[in-house]
């Protein structure tokens, strides 16, 4: 392992991954294996840093108000990082592809799939997941409008929905049932919670 | 491997049945129109929450107990232990096949071995198709193996499995080991493979087709001779994926010959016995915990791949191992709904009675079994002549696993279909022919549930809808009949116990998965106790508890588990009464326990509180133990309901859109109508999907499947989502103490068939294969253009 860099600024690095051509020899093949579709990018060094990798860096974050330091390889998805190095499991991961919502946190207010954003591309930014909404014992309106209004069943795409929802209410308190159909379009749900969490939404909306 | 039963669960009865057995009356059925029945019931049986029934928990909507756990993300699943919880967790990844059909001619992991940070390499290197029951005699250490003694039969099939200390670094291990493969001639497609000449997918068959059970009934050439009108029709419908959102994972710790998993399982006690026979231990000896876990819908019963290869690659580590399937993996390997072509023939008289329906059909739950989808049309409506055929076609493909009423929206499809043709031959309305038709059940209520689905629907205005009208847009009207056999029942065992704090905690090793059963714990305990529900904590999710129940599946959990629940409770508080009956100078025989106060009947005004009573019970916990008890035979009935749609299809983009469903269901008592609210969106948001969007697509040259992800397997979104009313009729049966049936899998039987014969109606033509995509749409309107 190299020694850790201190990345500085605005360094981009895409998940590495090594593609393996699959030869065929007449009528025999040899395959690497079953891998997800394979996107081959060279790491860019942006105009202002080197660039990372492949070794650990070491990155800061500020999550939920609270600065976490972090010695990661620059390859670590911000939802990685989240779940299995800080412990933050609320975040959770369904599809890992960007196509499910599941893994959504706020950054600097924005809805955000955290399996598609790197960590170290998300510091000096305000990271907020669903362990940081509840102030103390007291709920987010939204959390408790889910509760209320029986919004969650298996409850794994809760956190993202959840998520989805509080980034269009502080942008727009008073969301239309239209905008809140939208707003949770990208949230996957298999267990029929849906109906009700529109329902939970719309009644924060209003208040 | 594959859970015999179609429920997913045992059906053995309790061994100890009481020999002693009373007669007692119950008011059931409909508030309006209640009945009086007599039952026998074991001596010890509880009298039946019935109609007079005073309840002041169950039946209300209370929230879910664990909801501020989920809404803080607080809950933990078996996804989200770490190496925080569990020092020195490696992470686990599966090297899978890319084809469908090949043999193994080279494996070699050593690259992968020596890598930095890899702790654990295993070879699948022997057998035909792994079987994780047997994965220790497949299974070598390797790191390579030539020639290796192994033929895969399905893209995504377990060749090798790593452990190392983080999930990228496993990925890494996996890239580098290499496999050689020779390709063999591969059949995905259940038509093809049902051909003479089809490459056969499992060694030593004569034909990938096998023959199901089956169902005779009276006689079939009787009852089409008596029959005035005669449909006869072919179906198709797809092969579709489960997609739990939490995909496959389990967590596997060695503690010297003991084992601990976490996994995400739809059955503790189902697991835990795989485990212990595929490892060769006691069953004390493995323990299996699901505190929560991100929905199963039939994909998650027993310890399957997942289950075994995380514990063996923890054996071989000596380091706790978590093993998740990626979502890609999940949709290969995991489980699906198998597809079928359905051949149906269905006689009648004139007044829509039905004399004969004879139904061949054919299916692949890939290489694995049970494709079946002519139980269902065996039980919707009466009958006398039947003959019902099922075969399974193995193919080149993923196991087929039970997906949320297994068999059944497939066979709704085509009896529903087949049975709005001779309704629209016979020039009946299709809601009055299955008036015709219904079977001969006590306390059935299905007349009801027509009456309001019809009224809520508008379903007189069905025929100013249709294809008559001048705008592109057509709107359309239809129905489907929900039905599920009953398989709630013993063994479940359930412990309460109340402390000195006035705290009770509720046990049994069930499992929540996401259908509200740890809220019935809370709610069955604390109408009994006569406690608020807010008193009773429930610890759940653990064979250690030793306290068995049913693994949740095919509608029974609830039912299995809360009569179990509730004598469990009426013991601890017959126990609680004779401590505190001197203080009330009352017999115990005479106390009751009302809204936290215990008083003797009739005399309230002496009372003590909860807290008071339970003070005096000291140092030691008083333990209440319940059992399920048999049900009432003649009551264990099937659950019904009936779903109306309202749809409208454009005829020039081949666009359906679902306006409403109306889905009137039962569950005998309702426990909890929000949560039953809920069930039902669940039922009906998949069963739109199974009627507009969702198929598993294959590259039949290549084999291998060409939407295993969410992003091209296409699911309703809330975009696509109907405006859903849920009615809830609640015929309260004696079956049981609770007076209950069961929900999970009825809400998303006739979803499908209801939505097709709405377009059916709007257009005035039928398209008999699902989805009804618009390609379809748009082809079956050429086609009748040109006609």
């Amino acid at each position: 392992m190299s020694k850790p860099k201190k990345p500085n600024g605005n360094h981009r690095v895409s998940r590495r991954k090594f593609l393996k051509t699959a030869g065929i020899v007449g009528e025999a093949v040899t395959a690497g294996l079953l891998v997800k579709p394979q996107v081959r990018v060279k790491a860019q060094p942006s105009p202002k840093g080197a660039p990372l990798g492949p070794g650990r860096v070491e990155i800061a974050l500020d999550i939920n108000n609270q600065k976490r330091v972090l010695n990661v390889e620059p390859r670590v998805t911000l939802l990685e990082a989240l779940r299995e190095h800080l412990g933050l499991t609320g975040t959770k991961r369904i599809c890992d592809h960007g196509a499910c919502s599941a893994c959504t946190v706020l950054v600097d207010g924005r809805a955000t799939c955290s399996c598609m954003t790197l960590a170290v591309d998300v510091q000096g930014k305000k990271v907020t997941t669903i362990e940081g909404l509840a102030q103390g014992k007291t709920l987010h309106p939204l959390q408790k409008a889910f509760i209320e209004h029986d919004a969650l069943q298996c409850g794994f795409c809760t956190p993202g929905m959840i998520l989805s929802l509080k980034a269009l209410l502080d942008k727009h308190p008073r969301a239309t049932p239209r905008q809140v159909k939208a707003a949770v379009a990208g949230n996957y749900c298999r267990c029929g919670a849906l109906p009700n969490i529109l329902k939970a939404a719309e009644a924060v909306a209003k208040t | 491997m594959y859970p015999t039963n179609r429920a997913g669960r045992s059906t053995a009865r309790s061994p100890q049945e009481a020999p002693r057995r009373k007669r007692i009356k119950a008011k059931v059925g409909l508030a309006e129109k209640p009945q009086v029945v007599e039952i026998e019931v074991p001596d010890r049986e509880l009298p039946v929450w019935d109609l007079d029934a005073k309840l002041a928990v169950v039946g209300k909507r209370v929230p879910r107990i664990e909801g501020a756990e989920k809404v803080t993300g607080q809950a933990k699943y078996a996804l989200d232990y770490t190496p925080r919880d569990l020092p020195g967790l490696l992470y686990g990844k599966i090297l899978r096949s890319s084809f469908a059909h090949a043999r193994v001619e080279k494996i070699d992991a050593s690259k992968a071995q020596t890598l930095p940070g890899v702790k654990a390499v295993i070879l699948f290197d022997k057998g035909q198709g792994f079987d994780p029951s047997a994965i220790l005699a497949v299974m070598s250490d390797g790191p390579t193996s030539t020639p290796p003694d192994r033929v895969v039969i399905f893209e995504g099939e377990e060749i090798a499995a790593v452990a190392a200390e983080s999930e990228q670094l496993a990925e890494d291990a996996l890239r580098l080991i290499e496999v050689k493969f020779r390709r063999l001639p591969h059949v995905v497609d259940h038509e093809e493979a049902r051909q003479p000449n089809a490459p056969l997918v499992h060694r030593g068959t004569q034909s990938n087709v096998v023959a199901g059970e089956g169902q005779t009934r009276g006689d079939l050439e009787k009852g089409f001779k008596e029959a005035e009108v005669v449909i006869e029709r072919t179906l198709r419908v797809p092969v579709l994926l489960h997609n739990s959102p939490e995909c496959h994972v389990a967590v596997a710790k060695w503690e010297g010959k003991k084992l601990t998993v976490w996994a995400s399982t739809q059955g503790v006690n189902g697991f835990r016995d795989d485990l212990s026979k595929t490892f060769k231990m006691d069953k004390a000896d493995v323990r299996v915990i699901t505190q929560h876990m991100g929905g199963g819908f039939g994909s998650k019963f027993g310890m399957q791949s997942f289950g075994a290869i995380a514990t063996a690659l923890a054996q071989k580590a000596g380091a706790p191992v978590k093993l998740a399937y990626d979502r890609h993996e999940e949709n290969l390997a995991a489980g699906n709904r198998p597809d079928a072509t359905m051949w149906v023939r269905l006689g009648a008289k004139k007044d829509g009675t039905l004399t004969a329906l004879h139904c061949r059909s054919y299916g692949t739950a890939g290489f694995g079994r049970d494709a079946s989808v002519t139980p269902m049309m065996a039980i919707v409506y009466k009958c006398p002549n039947i003959q019902l055929e099922d075969s399974d076609v193995y193919t080149h493909a993923g196991q087929g696993m039970p997906m949320r009423a297994p068999g059944f929206p497939q066979g709704s499809f085509a009896i529903e279909s087949v049975m709005d043709e001779l309704a629209a031959e016979l020039k009946m309305d299709p809601l009055e022919l299955r008036r015709k038709n219904f079977v001969d059940q006590p306390l059935l209520a299905l007349d009801k549930m027509y009456a309001l689905g019809a009224e809520k629907i508008g379903w007189s205005r069905r025929n100013e809808l249709g294809p008559k009208t001048n705008s592109p847009i057509k709107h359309g009207l239809g129905m489907g009949t929900a039905v599920w056999p009953n398989y709630c029942g013993p063994p479940a065992v359930c412990r309460v116990t109340i402390s000195a704090d006035g705290s009770v905690e509720a046990a049994m090793a069930v499992q929540d998965i996401g259908t509200g059963t740890r809220t019935v714990v809370a709610m069955v305990a604390a109408e009994e106790l006569g406690v608020p529900v807010e008193f009773v904590k429930v610890n759940i999710g653990d064979t250690s508890l030793e306290l068995i129940a049913p693994d949740s599946g095919g509608s029974v959990t609830a039912l299995s588990i809360s009569p179990a629940v509730r004598a469990a409770a009426a013991d601890a508080k017959q126990q609680l009464f004779k401590k505190v009956a001197p203080a009330l100078k009352a017999q115990p025989g005479e106390l009751l326990c009302e809204g936290g106060k215990i008083f003797a009947r009739g005399k309230p005004a002496k009372s003590l509180t909860w807290q008071q009573a339970t003070a005096r019970l000291g140092a030691t916990p008083i333990a209440g133990r319940g059992e399920r008890l048999p049900n009432v035979e003649a009551y264990s009935l099937p659950l019904w309901g009936a779903q109306f749609a309202e749809v409208e299809v454009d005829t020039e983009t081949g666009q359906v859109r679902v306006l409403r469903m109306v889905a009137v269901h039962e569950a005998g008592r309702a426990l909890n109508p929000a949560m039953f609210e809920s069930q039902v969106y669940g039922g009906v948001m998949m069963g739109v999907g199974y009627a507009l969007l969702e198929r598993r697509t294959m590259d039949k040259p290549e084999g291998r499947v060409i939407n295993p992800n969410l992003e091209d397997y296409k699911m309703i979104s809330s975009e696509e989502l109907p405006e859903i009313e849920t009615v809830i009729v609640e015929p309260i049966t004696p079956m049981n103490n609770i007076g209950g049936k069961g929900l999970g899998e009825p809400p998303t039987v006739p979803t499908a068939a209801a939505i097709a014969n709405a377009v059916a109606h709007a257009l005035g033509m039928r398209i008999y294969e699902l989805p009804l995509s618009p390609d379809r749409i748009l082809d079956a309107l050429e086609a009748r253009k040109e006609a």
